[in-house]
């Protein structure tokens, strides 16, 4: 599995990869929206996009629609990964094409939380 | 944005996102972050971070604490060891991205936010005639740290 991480604060993309590696992933990179479609339009391939909404240049949001409007990413599973916990917001995310939404802070547990409910994650077997 | 937010509850749910936010990304055994008993007084070396709130409702959340507590905050966040540098770039986005986080959780209680500004980092507040609202005095590892609210109407 490979997931790019997008977000402005190198702080937070630090924290998202090293949850991400620790569940297997291999990552890429990027600051903001347009050079995250910048990636996926030189051909690298990702499974997830973890995608914070304020940014500069592009926010996440325009990220989603984005990517959203090119068939040949409609398999990238898309979650969003922010402070934007307004009601409003989330569901305006969802409807523009994101899987599943993360409110910050969050912990290394609830990203394996979604990305289990997402199915990119098995779940851990109990004995 | 002080007509939007019952300041009450501002004052009674600040700690508490301040408390989430502290544990989820500094430190994962709650307790660390206390509100001060007494009241707190940074040095004149201090860090200030913010993020604005825009909409109809303008407000500004800021943390300030002095540089040296915002630089093991750096190290907390980053799991920097001691005896490796901090980078100002990093300090400056692990600061910036704590206030943010903060700010962000906050914007929260405000009915319509507009969106938030991208985070601020400064030895020095903006003075920009912004209003206090709001201050709560806290303790981090028994260092003063401050969050504050503040209208820009």
């Amino acid at each position: 599995m490979r997931a790019l991480v997008i977000d402005d604060s190198r702080t937070m993309r630090r924290i998202v990869v090293a949850a991400l590696r620790s569940l297997g992933f291999e990552t890429v990179e990027a600051q903001h929206g347009r050079e995250a479609l910048d990636v996926l339009e030189s051909g690298e391939e990702v499974d997830l996009a973890c995608i914070d909404w304020n940014m500069p240049v592009m926010t996440g949001y325009d990220f989603v629609v984005a990517t959203r409007a090119n068939p040949e990413w409609r398999d990238i599973t898309l979650m969003m990964v922010t402070t934007e916990s307004e009601h409003g917001q989330i569901v305006k995310a969802l409807a523009a094409g994101a899987h599943e939404y993360l409110i910050k802070p969050f912990t290394p547990d609830a990203i394996r939380d979604k990305l289990q409910l997402l199915g990119l994650v098995e779940y851990e077997e109990t004995a | 944005m002080s007509a939007a937010i019952d300041m009450g509850i501002f004052a009674e749910t600040v700690f508490a996102i301040a408390e989430e936010v502290f544990t989820a990304m500094i430190d994962p055994e709650p307790g660390a972050l206390q509100p001060a008993l007494e009241p707190t007084e940074l040095s004149e070396d201090a860090t200030w971070a913010w993020v604005d709130v825009h909409g109809e409702h303008p407000g500004r959340v800021m943390l300030g604490t002095d540089h040296d507590t915002a630089m093991l905050l750096t190290r907390a966040l980053l799991a920097v060891p001691e005896d490796e540098a901090v980078s100002e770039a990093d300090f400056v986005d692990a600061v910036g991205e704590i206030a943010n986080v903060v700010g962000g959780n906050i914007k929260a209680l405000v009915p319509d936010p507009g969106p938030l500004t991208l985070p601020q980092v400064a030895p020095v507040p903006p003075g920009d005639g912004a209003t206090l609202l709001h201050r709560a005095q806290l303790v981090w590892r028994g260092h003063p740290l401050v969050i504050t609210l503040w209208s820009l109407s």
